[in-house]
């Protein structure tokens, strides 16, 4: 047998499809699931929330509560706010529920509704109100999410991404707080009419607590304010401060005709130190 | 503001893999084809036995190895394959790149033989405990056979 050199020419181990068009193929095809998922779960969720009965509520409270850094002792600033909360809390039409307000070191500026009736506000939001009247208006917000069971909703969501996020890329990969950030903030703005819902609550209580609707969009500006500039990162952000809610709140003030006075002064307890 | 770093950063590195990898695959196949070319007259046969080589003065082990690293954007589209199934595209390339990288050096460690048999390729992953984040997975591919001379070459006894 003699050897004949030949060229091979044919690449037959190597797919020859380009690699770009491979990736947008996958990702759109996994993102499509991916959302496909949340949306079906998310369904399932909001079928399955009114029927979560109190003590399990109180229960996952108490899980959820363990994330925050509660102290168990009350600062005065705690009890203050408990005392708003309280009085609010008596304005509502339901007997056996109990609020608890706990405030936690950080400087974001949010409120959150846990479950079991546990609001957590972040002090970077007592730090940032200029009135009791802002804070009340805030509280009463978190009330409004407890009316209309939304804390449960938001909860039983964001478990449903952290699942999916983690069930799909693992924990801890940039790619997974990434798409947590991105589901997210959609989720943010499925939720807003919830949001809007809230607000109503809040005003209601707010004036029903005062007499009047000081203080029910100061906060809010104040924070887009200071947000401003930063709207490309607003699709980030856990909590946006959207112009649309406050012209929803400044229009339902005209509506009713809700006179508008001077706000009251925070109480000592309020400052919060730096 | 976190996750927005964190994005910039991932899309730089999708990035980077993407043009300096392809950019290194191009030159390496350009180069890998010139010296296919270069030794296309030289046999490198699986079997042990060459015909017409009954006087062999001298038979030697040639072996020739090659690292391929895999880059980010290879890596990222093999991850995302993982999660639906199906052929891993991105590292045909590398392995394929590895096994001719392999027996072309083999063949320059043989340069002068009159033929090289008995040729066997092995592929070997080196990235023990990938499932550790950030260890470098990487594939060699390692060509070995036996290159005869039918004159003994100078320097060799």
């Amino acid at each position: 047998m003699k050897f004949t050199p030949r060229r091979i020419r044919e690449e037959v181990n190597v797919s020859r499809e380009h690699p770009l068009k491979e990736f947008f193929v996958l990702v759109l095809g996994i993102s499509a699931a991916f959302v496909a998922a949340f949306v079906v779960l998310g369904l399932a969720l909001d079928y399955v929330v009114p029927h979560i009965d109190p003590e399990l509520e109180d229960h996952l409270g108490g899980v959820y509560l363990t994330f925050f850094d509660v102290d168990e002792e009350r600062t005065a600033a705690e009890e203050r706010l408990q005392v708003l909360l309280d009085s609010l809390a008596a304005r509502l039409d339901e007997p056996g529920r109990e609020y608890r307000v706990h405030i936690v070191p950080s400087g974001e500026v949010n409120a959150i509704a846990l479950p079991g009736g546990h609001i957590v506000v972040l002090s970077g939001l007592v730090k940032g109100a200029a009135s009791e009247n802002e804070l009340v208006m805030v509280l009463g917000h978190e009330l409004g999410h407890y009316l209309e069971r939304d804390h449960l909703q938001g909860m039983g969501r964001g478990l449903v991404l952290v699942f999916l996020s983690s069930l799909l890329l693992g924990t801890d990969n940039p790619l997974s707080n990434l798409t947590m950030a991105l589901l997210g903030s959609a989720e943010m703005q499925f939720s807003q009419s919830q949001e809007r819902r809230a607000d109503e609550w809040g005003l209601e209580l707010l004036l029903g607590e005062y007499g009047h609707a000081g203080g029910a969009t100061t906060f809010f500006q104040r924070m887009t304010e200071k947000e401003k500039g930063k709207e490309i990162l607003s699709l980030f952000s856990t909590h946006p401060f959207p112009r649309e809610r406050i012209q929803a709140i400044e229009a339902e003030i005209r509506e009713r005709g809700y006179p508008v006075r001077e706000t009251a002064a925070l109480d000592e307890s309020l400052t919060l130190p730096e | 503001m976190g996750n927005f770093i964190d994005l910039i950063i991932f899309f730089c590195l999708i990035a980077l893999g993407y043009f300096a990898g392809s950019r290194a695959e191009r030159k390496h196949y350009r180069s890998i084809r010139e010296r296919e070319e270069k030794f296309l007259t030289q046999p490198a046969v699986t079997f042990g036995k060459f015909q017409g080589q009954e006087e062999v003065a001298e038979a030697r082990l040639v072996a020739g190895s090659a690292v391929i690293s895999v880059d980010y954007f290879k890596r990222l589209l093999a991850g995302l394959r993982a999660l639906v199934g199906g052929r891993i595209k991105s590292y045909e390339s590398l392995l394929d790149r590895a096994r001719r990288e392999a027996i072309l050096r083999m063949k320059e460690q043989a340069a002068g033989a009159d033929a090289v048999v008995n040729l066997r390729i092995e592929t070997t992953s080196i990235s023990k405990g990938s499932r550790r984040k950030n260890t470098v997975s990487t594939v060699e591919a390692l060509a070995y056979g036996t290159a005869l001379y039918r004159r003994s070459q100078p320097g060799h006894s």
